[in-house]
């Protein structure tokens, strides 16, 4: 059993999580943050990745789309390196109710978003892709950003202003005397061992999850797990966000992300038990793909990657006056005000979109509560990696394809520079599909918080592109062992929780180049490797692997 | 020209059939895309690993006439146990006539080890790879060292002993771990910073390093009687290459397969192309297949990419096109099919049955056994239409067997292959006879 003290507890690595963390420790207070899984595992890294203008709430939601507006340019120029300034088109096609456009232009200017109708020529010029009989198309400030990125850069820069960052470790309860929250005990999963948090107030940023460390705190607080799915398409189709004109529905939207291109989004009520094991059904796999073929024709014909769900952290119950009506506004619930136990808030709610405001907002209130009188300054100070443009000196790499300083850059912004130095060995690359090389491997398990291949994934994008992961996975489990990350007993036991996880995403869409590729990682991994005969249970992480075979 | 049989395909199903065809008299030609599923195996040939219950075979040759009697439908069961022995005898003496030597532990699977140090029952086995009774060939307190190569990562010689150390077999054992580096040896590309296997077969093909990469390996492997190496221990001259490392390292040296490119694969596709060549065959490489005329009962004309207008003609054709990853097989949104002859194929409508839940689960996943359904002269059916009886499938197109759970691959892409040139004789003997 583990003891120690800080001042404050955060509770999830999403980006809330992360965001909260950092303002804290801009703030100078000291914190620590313990999540169950992996950052950016949850509802974080299982979205879209768009970065709203807020045109999209611009309609019925004027509140949502001015704090989206306002986040968007604020993340534009702090979280630079995971921004990617794409634009964004609404496009309104034959079908469509012709009343929304001149709706939806209204609702932009009352909410400040920067919109204009182009020319269809000029439209076809941005997105060649696009569906010929397209009708009007307004143009929007809509941009990309990466969730995996800017949790991690978030983390980043709080351990970097000493917070302490527990990953893989669970909540068992909370430590409570007299009415009052004092801390938390944990499990670490990696380290199988017992950990003790005290702390002077403890924050609830674990998203659909938050539900249950509220029931460990005693305390009722229902939410509703809205699943949203996506489908991943293997190649860049389109540059800019695609928007459907219309009121928001599913499989209305195609936005890209570094090599590939996301189709979104539906939305189902799921149970609380099923939040753990987010599966996508066929007939919503049917309605992303027809959704997508209506905006760019063709999609369904390209190489459909991988499937994902998310849950959205819905409120139903806010406490007293708040209804449903605006639940997916940012809900912030002082847990003395609304159940009288001292020293607990819930932060929920909200969007990836506001994740920094929802930070702000919950910092505010600990500040409050810990009578610090400190600023907010995430909005201010860019997150390492988004800081001023340092590095454009080509020169300093002439000896490093262009392609591999250029996908390092794009993950890294300025933090680069680490990776890009040193030996040149540390340029050789270990997944060819999207320029991952054995020197970013090695900076990643060193600085971001990786502790397996699965979190590594989240990191580099290493086992995201066309081979998902294939080649990659012995590889870079080979410089794990060899940076002493991880220990080579595991060695099985981690390739295959990371060749299953990938599994979850391809089985749905196994048709096409996916099932080529899978036939060609099953004859890998259990024909040329035989993994499958070693290991018996493939639960839970750490676990030995057992040989069973006779000879 | 119109040949005896053109077959579709240059894996080990349709070159071995093509060299069974040349060796009969007929004139064939093999048509390929160019890498073969042999590029990314092991290069051992599989006969029958596991039973229909997961457990491990130990002498397949035994088992073979039950096997085929529980599964009618199998490929096995189709050409017969004696002609998959006899198949895979005949591709045992034509690799050795290219110098590439097949073992066998007798009757009986081998256990080859993998390069995350699991064992893996096979049947053929090049000499470099470890082919003996397992049982026997490792005494209490062998030493072991697993030596790899300085920046080359499709083999992790750490990841192979601390899992291989894990077997009851070796648990007396001392295996090590161990690496060296070649690069600054003749035909190292001196400027790769990412070594792939075929860059370090290069180097060991060069006769002049050889003594000092024997006495490299010697000294990492200090007192250890075995050595483990990545199978990378020469392509051209891989015989020699290997005879001369045992001689010098005065050690008993295996290979361990690799992640892709395979070199065992592609000593054995290397072999099997140049036997067919020297038998007089036609092969044609860097072209495909794309489509076939179907007249009656008869395929009467093939046609390529590059020959589109005007096609092949043959009095058999032999399909041995692969499975999905080859292209043998395309699986679309909602159904599967054979994309060349438009063939009769088996499979699940619901696409759920298509896969298992988890990855590693066993049995393996369905679609690895969908393929073209043939009759017991391995003819197939056009999809609502007559059985085609001068086309012949062999190999990863046929439905009907895993190979993988199985550990089946090989034995069926020989067999079958060898089976349908033995047909497609039948056949042309037949003609003959008519015209006379």
């Amino acid at each position: 059993m583990k003891k120690f003290e800080t001042r404050v507890i955060v509770i999830g690595g999403g980006a809330t999580g992360t965001g909260i963390l950092r303002d804290l420790s801009l703030r100078g207070i000291r914190c620590v943050l313990v999540e169950k899984d992996d950052l950016a595992s949850g509802t974080t890294g299982r979205n879209h990745g768009l970065l709203h203008s807020g045109a999209r709430y611009a309609v019925k939601d004027i509140i949502s789309a001015k704090e989206c507006i306002a986040e968007n340019m604020i993340l534009k120029k702090i979280a630079r390196h995971c921004v990617e300034n794409t634009g964004g088109l609404f496009v309104e096609l034959p079908n469509d109710d012709n009343t929304y456009f001149e709706k939806l232009v209204t609702g932009c200017r009352d909410a400040g978003i920067d919109c204009n109708e182009i020319p269809l020529n000029r439209a076809m010029e941005i997105e060649p892709n696009l569906n010929a009989e397209v009708k009007r198309v307004l143009k929007v400030p809509d941009a990309t950003i990466d969730p995996f990125r800017l949790a991690s850069a978030n983390t980043l820069d709080s351990m970097e202003h000493g917070a302490v960052v527990l990953t893989h470790t669970e909540v068992v309860s909370m430590i409570m005397d007299q009415g009052i929250v004092k801390g938390i005990r944990c499990f670490d999963r990696l380290g199988q061992e017992d950990i003790e948090i005290y702390g002077e107030f403890v924050v609830n940023a674990a998203g659909i999850w938050g539900q249950r460390i509220c029931n460990k705190a005693g305390i009722q607080f229902p939410m509703h797990p809205s699943k949203g799915s996506m489908v991943i398409i293997d190649y860049r189709v389109n540059n800019v966000v695609v928007n459907r004109c219309r009121v928001p529905a599913d499989g209305d939207i195609i936005v890209p992300g570094d090599t590939v291109s996301l189709i979104g989004t539906t939305s189902k009520m799921i149970p609380l038990e099923k939040i753990d094991e987010v599966t996508t059904d066929d007939d919503d796999i049917d309605v992303l793909l027809n959704g997508g073929e209506a905006l760019i024709p063709n999609i369904s014909k390209t190489r459909v990657l991988r499937v994902f769900g998310g849950v959205r952290p819905l409120v139903a119950d806010t406490g007293d006056t708040r209804g449903r009506d605006i639940s997916r506004g940012i809900v912030l619930t002082d847990h003395e005000e609304r159940d009288g136990l001292k020293g607990f808030a819930t932060i929920t709610g909200g969007k990836l979109m506001t994740y920094r405001l929802m930070a702000e907002k919950t910092t505010d209130l600990v500040c409050e509560k810990l009578g610090i009188n400190r600023k907010c300054e995430t909005h201010i100070i860019p997150l390492p990696g988004s800081e001023r443009e340092t590095l454009s000196d080509k020169q300093t790499y002439k000896s490093i394809p262009e392609t591999v300083v250029g996908s390092t850059r794009f993950r890294h912004g300025e933090r680069a520079y680490r990776i890009l130095k040193g030996d040149r060995k540390n340029y050789s690359l270990s997944c060819e599909c999207e320029m991952v090389t054995s020197g970013e491997i090695e900076y990643a398990i060193e600085n971001l918080q990786v502790k397996d291949l699965v979190d590594l994934r989240r990191r580099t994008r290493l086992g995201m592109g066309p081979c998902q992961g294939t080649l990659c996975a012995y590889r870079a489990a080979g410089i794990f062992f060899e940076t002493g990350a991880a220990d080579y007993e595991n060695a099985a036991k981690m390739l295959i929780d990371f060749m299953e996880e990938r599994w979850k995403g391809i089985r749905p869409v196994l048709w096409g180049d996916t099932l080529r590729e899978a036939e060609f990682s099953y004859w890998i991994y259990q024909g040329l490797f035989g993994l499958g005969n070693l290991v018996k249970e493939t639960k839970g992480r750490g676990e030995g692997v057992v040989v069973e075979e006779e000879y | 020209m119109k040949y005896d049989c053109i077959i579709i395909g240059g894996g080990i199903s349709g070159l071995t059939c093509g060299i069974k065809c040349a060796k009969e008299g007929m004139s064939c030609a093999v048509i390929t895309a160019g890498m073969s599923a042999l590029h990314f195996s092991s290069g051992s040939i599989d006969l029958l690993g596991y039973y229909p219950d997961n457990t491990i075979v130990h002498t397949p040759a035994d088992v073979l006439n039950s096997f085929a009697v529980n599964k009618p439908d199998h490929p096995y069961a189709k050409c017969g146990p004696d002609i998959v022995m006899e198949a895979l005898n005949f591709l045992r003496e034509e690799l050795s006539e290219q110098e590439l030597e097949l073992c066998s532990n007798g009757n009986n699977n081998h256990f080859h080890v993998t390069p995350v140090g699991t064992l893996k029952p096979t049947f053929l086995s090049q000499k470099s790879v470890f082919n003996e009774n397992i049982n026997q060939a490792f005494k209490k307190n062998t030493t072991i060292s697993i030596i790899n190569f300085k920046g080359y990562r499709d083999f992790n010689s750490d990841i192979a002993a601390v899992n291989l150390k894990k077997h009851r077999l070796f648990t007396d054992c001392t295996i090590t771990s161990n690496s060296i580096d070649l690069q600054d040896l003749q035909g190292a590309v001196k400027e790769a910073i990412e070594l792939r296997s075929i860059d370090i077969s290069r180097i060991f093909d060069k006769d002049e390093n050889l003594h000092e990469i024997a006495e490299r390996l010697k000294r990492a492997a200090g007192d250890s009687e075995f050595i483990g190496v990545p199978a990378v221990a020469g392509l051209e001259n891989h015989k020699t290459v290997y005879e001369q490392l045992v001689d010098l390292t005065e050690k008993i040296v295996y290979e361990i397969p690799t992640l892709p490119p395979s070199i065992p694969g592609m000593r054995i596709d290397r072999a099997l192309k140049s036997r067919f060549s020297g038998l007089g065959g036609v092969l044609i490489t860097g072209d495909r297949i794309i489509g076939g005329t179907i007249v009656n009962d008869q395929v009467t004309r093939v046609y390529t990419k590059h020959h589109q207008q005007e096609g092949m003609t043959a009095r058999n054709v032999v399909l041995a096109s692969g499975s999905f990853f080859s292209g043998g097989m395309v699986a679309e949104i909602g159904n599967i099919k054979e994309p060349i002859f438009g063939l009769l194929v088996d499979y699940p409508k619901q696409r759920e049955e298509w896969r298992s839940q988890l990855f590693f689960q066993k049995p393996a996943h369905p679609f690895l056994s969908f393929g073209v359904r043939t009759d017991e002269n391995l003819n197939p059916n056009v999809q609502n239409g007559p059985l085609v009886k001068n086309l012949f499938c062999a190999g990863a197109v046929l439905a009907g067997y895993n190979p993988i759970s199985e550990g089946s691959g090989g034995g069926v892409a020989a067999g079958t292959g060898y089976y349908a040139a033995l047909q497609a004789k039948k056949r042309c003997d037949d003609i003959r006879k008519g015209n006379e």
